[in-house]
């Protein structure tokens, strides 16, 4: 059960505070300023203890969000409740950022007040709370919308109300996944760790019930159906991925997940996450890095790192940065790449060198000359991993999607009138390379 | 809360909220309410508005009534008489056509916290209790247990509870939750709400519908429901087998102990468990919201210290990433430092030593702290990596490797040679306070070894006028004395002129104290001095007490998926203890584990011992003093309150026992020499009541047995029952360390 809430912005002004239970007081407010957001160390911990009260806090760009607490609580589930708040409020306002919840601030008070009730959680799924938050405030209902809301508390299917009707039945599918490398700096580069974590990403705007089922290039599935015809599971057998593990959304059926590992499902209406996922095996790294360091003398260091792309030669990646991290010491740098820009940032400390586009199957270069100021401090440069953010419209993980079919028994349309829009965007999670 | 300037800003709106004109207009109406939330949220006093605010709570506009009501609920413990103004306008809202008035206006008067207050919601509440909007049951059902804790220690309301009972077959499935909640609070005193069959499978083919929240409540609900059958059990854990999978994180700990709970006689299922869980553990663990992740790799040590093998093929995970904040990296080490076996040690310590250069002290130094750890069993290889560190000549890596080496030494004993011919030189590169006692004490020790000792020491002596630390000094006297005994000739000179120092220009008590304790000491003779000083150079065995082996899993599976892993189970104990133990009742009855962890700390948390095992319900006091005659006098006076029988095999070490015995305040008043037949010792110990516990240990030649009588000075089964499984845990461990 959770106390209260609060919220803070970066100098730990509170900009929401809302208590819910009565062992917690005003100064539980100024205890968590003054111990965690004025605090002179980095964080130690999301969990905090001031006088035998527990502080949970998330942080979302400088934007402090506390949850509060005298019991003895699941950690977890009281994270997973931020992260709903946070996202729920997203999805209202957009960003979460100090000026956003200071003209929401009255939004943010009826949503902390529908979602928490005497510190327990209550309806949280945002589909669902839109009937019962008046954004816009004044709005006489009409008898339909209140009926509404009666079959919506009562309906069986929390996540979908009824009687949704679209012109037009749309779905689009986002495989969003996240690519994550620690390379080690030996001449082959061994991977150290590797793994992709993604989620599928739907919205829809269907009429009615509709049923959904789900297939992708999942190698149990595939060799589950490969079993008649042994010449295609050779054919496809290359393509398919192993999942380490994966959850789904509320509204999947798990039990004929179980069974069949098939994936079905009533979808809520608009934006959801079907799926979760992790994979760790056959990963496509889109890019390598190759680094070159050499110490030349003691006030000088020579840089030298190849990117190579490893994709489809049709492809094209986006957004690539990669920071090469200079010494503390550094008076000078000269770079010279190939491609894009690259530029020094002695505040940050780094080199950062962007490049707009990159095909696949091309290779860049950037070299650099780094002077240093002769120090007396005696404590050697650590030497940060080379790190590297970009985009990619594949998913570096190989998974496909096979199919997407639309059942809506009650109403007259089929499969074949829905739209879908399929998306792969592979991006950059924590890509390191040691040098 | 004093703000500056608040009086005039309460001056304006309420001028403002008064006027007509502004009254008329709906949105400047709202926005003059807005700013008065606005101001309360920052901590200005805002009640002098309220009577204002009470009138604009008559509308129709539901914002400007939400937002009166949330200032009505912040401050009408403070204006009780005008909160009853209101009472009116809320009665009339509970019964408005549109259910989502309703809920709010009931959800808003339970939360008056006022005297006075039930009388009008009683029938509100009971009304909404019937309502056909489920929106407004939930609340109402909450609205139950708010009423509640407004009363107090009242009564409970027998109709009431079966009322809620009976609204547990609710159709929606956040009502049923809400009942178990307000059910819960209502019957705290009985021990909360009664979980029987019907109800049990009720929930349980109900966990399907529900949220993730209601999941996780109702998981933690069926903690308490004891299948009557084995086959029962089955069904149970069958039926929730796919929430082990759930792709909420909460729900999947919450799985996770109930099935740990439930299956407390079937160890092959909790392992079996524990190996499914593994894959979303490790999913939470690199997931991308780190605070889940922190709490994850929190929950992977807990596992990890009942199955140490369990993640080590999956070590990989745990290496951290240059971008990871603080207190994952600080978590991961830990775990890696715990996962090590022969098949990865290499890859781990390889790993570990690229952190020890981080550019955080802090991380550097706790990943130092790890390669002392896996020293203990891979010592060789940690201490070449140690050795090697101690060349980077950084202070802060320096000053913990040497902390580490003093540790290791006196656990390891094998290392030594190793440790003594790393130290030359390191006296450059320290500088704080911890560092220097561990180097002085490795000098102390093992100087005979070491060739330059003497002249370190000496430079220590030589600056001492200008140490800032006195734990420096004492522990320079101490060092320098037992030095003084393997190398009398290039000490006396330097050990004179400490000692001179000590006595006449020493300002710190402790030191002088010592420094004439030691000076007194050689007065009485050198044999005096070897007999008090030489103390046992290293004690392996006092690794094993530190070091439990394998804890089974049922010993922390109650605190599974709370905040005790992440906390910590020392720091919860104090957390804890002052919130009194009714709240923690069911959790904290079991004391004989709490004792057990007592005894079996581990080396970091040796400062707060003194705070353990008092969160049962005994509590004995440390440093008690008492003579040999009155525990005699005492000992004959009392009848044996209790006598049994543990099995015991070879002699034993009575330092050993001592020790192990002071860690839970237990004294030694008299021990027979090691070896003697028959062994005997007598122990004393005395409780917060003041209660005196006196025991006879009898070892009988020839006899596989330990004899225990312990007498007691007031007659209580329960505190004697819990000071004899204190007293057997510890006789039990030192038991398994020598057979």
């Amino acid at each position: 059960m959770i106390g209260g809430l609060f919220i803070y912005n970066h100098k730990g002004e509170v900009l929401i505070s809302r208590v819910y239970r009565d062992d917690i007081g005003r100064n539980a407010v100024d205890a968590f300023r003054v111990n965690v957001i004025h605090a002179r160390q980095q964080v130690r911990s999301p969990v905090t203890n001031i006088a035998r009260t527990s502080f949970f806090h998330v942080k979302r760009s400088n934007i402090w969000l506390a949850a509060v607490t005298k019991q003895n609580v699941n950690a977890a589930m009281v994270f997973e409740f931020l992260y709903k708040m946070c996202d729920v409020m997203a999805a209202y306002f957009g960003k979460i950022s100090e000026e956003n919840i200071k003209n929401n601030f009255v939004l943010i008070y009826e949503l902390l007040d529908e979602i928490l009730d005497f510190g327990y959680p209550q309806n949280s799924e945002t589909g669902a709370l839109k009937t019962f938050i008046t954004q816009q405030g004044i709005k006489s209902q009409t008898k339909e919308e209140q009926s509404q809301i009666t079959s919506q508390v009562t309906g069986q299917i929390g996540w979908r109300r009824e009687g949704i009707k679209y012109r037009r039945n749309e779905l689009f599918l986002d495989v969003l996944e996240s690519v994550n490398l620690l390379m080690s700096p030996q001449a082959p580069g061994q991977v150290l760790s590797a793994h992709v974590s993604g989620r599928v990403v739907m919205k829809s705007y269907l009429s009615g019930m509709p049923e959904c089922k789900f297939g992708m290039n999942d190698k149990i599935v595939i060799e589950k159906q490969g079993k008649g015809t042994a010449d295609e599971t050779s054919k496809s057998g290359k393509q398919s991925i192993a999942i380490d593990d994966c959850t789904f959304h509320q509204c999947v059926r798990l039990s004929k997940f179980d069974s069949e590992r098939s994936i079905s499902f009533i979808p809520p209406d608009g934006e959801f996450e079907l799926m979760r996922y992790r994979t760790t095996k056959d990963i496509i790294l889109p890019f390598r890095v190759i680094p070159l360091v050499r110490e030349v003398g003691r006030t000088k260091l020579e840089v030298k790192v190849v990117i190579k792309s490893n994709f489809k030669p049709s492809l094209l990646a986006q957004k690539i940065e990669v920071r090469i991290p200079t010494p503390l010491n550094t008076s000078g740098v000269q770079v010279i790449c190939m491609k894009g820009k690259a530029k020094y940032k002695a505040s940050e400390n780094a080199i950062v060198w962007k490049i707009k586009r990159m095909a696949g199957m091309k290779e860049s270069q950037i070299s650099a000359e780094i002077e240093l100021l002769p120090t007396n401090d005696k404590k050697k440069w650590a030497r940060p991993p080379i790190s590297m953010n970009f985009e990619v419209p594949f998913a570096p993980s190989g998974l496909k999607v096979r199919y997407l079919k639309v059942f809506e028994p009650k109403l007259n349309y089929s499969d074949h009138d829905v739209i879908k829009w399929v998306r792969y965007i592979g991006r950059s999670g924590i890509y390191e390379t040691r040098c | 809360m004093p703000y500056l300037g608040s009086e005039d800003v309460v001056k304006e709106l309420k001028k403002a909220l008064c006027n007509p004109h502004i009254q008329a207009d709906r949105l400047r109406y709202r926005n003059v309410i807005q700013r008065v939330i606005r101001h309360m949220t920052q901590g200005l006093d805002m009640s002098g508005v309220f009577m204002e605010m009470v009138k604009a709570s008559a509308t129709v506009d539901i914002v400007q009534k939400k937002l009166v009501y949330l200032y009505m609920c912040t401050y009408a413990p403070l204006k009780p008489d005008l909160a009853l103004l209101a009472i009116n306008t809320l009665c009339k809202d509970c019964s408005d056509p549109n259910p989502m008035v309703r809920g709010l206006a009931l959800r808003s008067m339970c939360s008056l916290r006022m005297p006075g207050v039930q009388e009008y919601i009683q029938q509100p509440i009971l009304n909404g209790l019937r309502d056909k909007a489920s929106y407004v049951r939930r609340v109402a059902v909450l609205g139950c247990a708010k009423m509640h804790n407004l009363h107090g220690d009242a009564e409970v309301d027998g109709a009431l509870v079966n009322e809620l009972y009976s609204l547990l077959r609710d159709q929606d499935p956040i009502v049923v939750v809400n009942c178990l909640r307000s059910l819960e609070e209502i019957l705290k005193q009985e021990g909360g709400v009664v979980i029987n069959k019907p109800i049990a499978h009720h929930l349980l083919n109900r966990m399907s519908k529900l949220d993730q929240w209601g999941q996780a409540e109702v998981l933690n609900f069926l903690l308490r429901y004891q299948p009557r059958s084995e086959e029962e059990l089955f069904d149970i854990l069958n039926l929730l087998d796919s929430f082990l999978k759930s792709s909420s994180p909460g729900v999947v700990m919450g799985a996770t102990k109930l099935f740990l709970i439930l299956a407390k006689k079937f160890p092959h299922v909790q392992t079996d468990v524990l190996v499914r869980v593994k894959g979303p553990l490790l999913a939470a663990c690199s997931s991308e919201s780190r605070e889940l992740c922190f709490v994850a790799l929190c929950h992977v040590r807990q596992i990890l210290h009942s199955l140490p093998g369990h993640f080590s093929s999956h070590y990989k995970k745990f290496f951290c990433s240059y971008s990871e904040p603080h207190y994952i990296k600080l978590q991961k080490v830990e775990v890696l430092c715990e996962l090590v076996n022969d098949e990865n040690v290499q890859q781990v310590l390889e790993e570990l030593r690229g952190y020890c250069t981080d550019v955080s002290a802090d991380f550097s130094q706790a990943a130092i702290f790890a390669i002392g750890g896996i020293a203990r069993t891979y010592t060789d290889q940690c201490v070449q990596i140690l050795t090697e560190l101690l060349g980077l000549r950084q202070e802060h890596i320096t000053t913990v490797v040497v902390q580490t080496f003093r540790d290791l030494v006196w656990l390891c004993p094998q290392c030594t040679e190793a440790v003594c011919q790393a130290l030359p030189g390191c006296e450059e590169n320290i500088q704080d306070s911890e560092g220097k006692q561990a180097l002085i004490w490795l000098l102390g020790v093992h100087g005979e070894r070491i060739p330059n000792a003497p002249y370190v020491l000496e430079d220590f002596v030589d600056n001492v006028k200008s140490e800032t630390f006195p734990a420096v000094k004492m522990e320079l006297l101490t060092a320098l004395l037992r030095l003084f005994l393997s190398r009398p000739a290039e000490c006396q000179d330097m050990l004179g002129r400490l000692l001179h120092y000590c006595i006449e220009e020493e300002k710190d008590m402790a030191v002088r104290d010592r420094g004439l304790f030691y000076y007194r000491l050689l007065l009485v003779g050198i044999d005096e001095v070897r007999r008090i000083l030489c103390s046992p150079k290293s004690d392996p065995s006092l690794g094993l007490l530190e070091d439990p082996a394998e804890r089974p899993v049922n010993s922390w599976a109650s605190d599974f998926n709370t905040l005790v892993p992440v906390y910590g189970k020392a720091r919860w104990a104090t957390i804890s203890k002052y919130q009194g133990a009714k709240r923690h009742g069911p959790e904290l009855s079991n004391t004989t584990s709490f004792a057990t962890s007592g005894s079996l700390i581990p080396e970091e948390n040796k400062e707060r011992i003194q705070e353990l095992p008092d969160s049962g319900s005994l509590m004995l006091i440390p440093n008690l003093q008492l003579t040999a005659e009155y525990f005699e006098k005492t000992w004959l006076s009392l009848k044996v309150a209790h006598q049994h029988v543990l099995p015991w095999q070879g002699t034993v070490h009575p330092d050993t026992l001592q020790m192990a015995l002071q860690v839970v305040n237990i004294q030694t008043i008299a021990m027979s020499r090691a070896g003697a037949q028959p062994w005997k010792a007598y122990l004393s110990a005395q409780d917060d009541t003041g209660c005196l516990f006196l025991t006879e240990l009898l070892v009988e030649p020839e006899n596989s047995e330990i004899q225990i009588s312990v007498k007691q000075t007031e007659a209580r089964m329960e505190t004697l029952n819990s000071f004899i499984s204190v007293l057997e845990t510890v006789i039990g461990t030192i038991g398994d360390i020598k057979s």
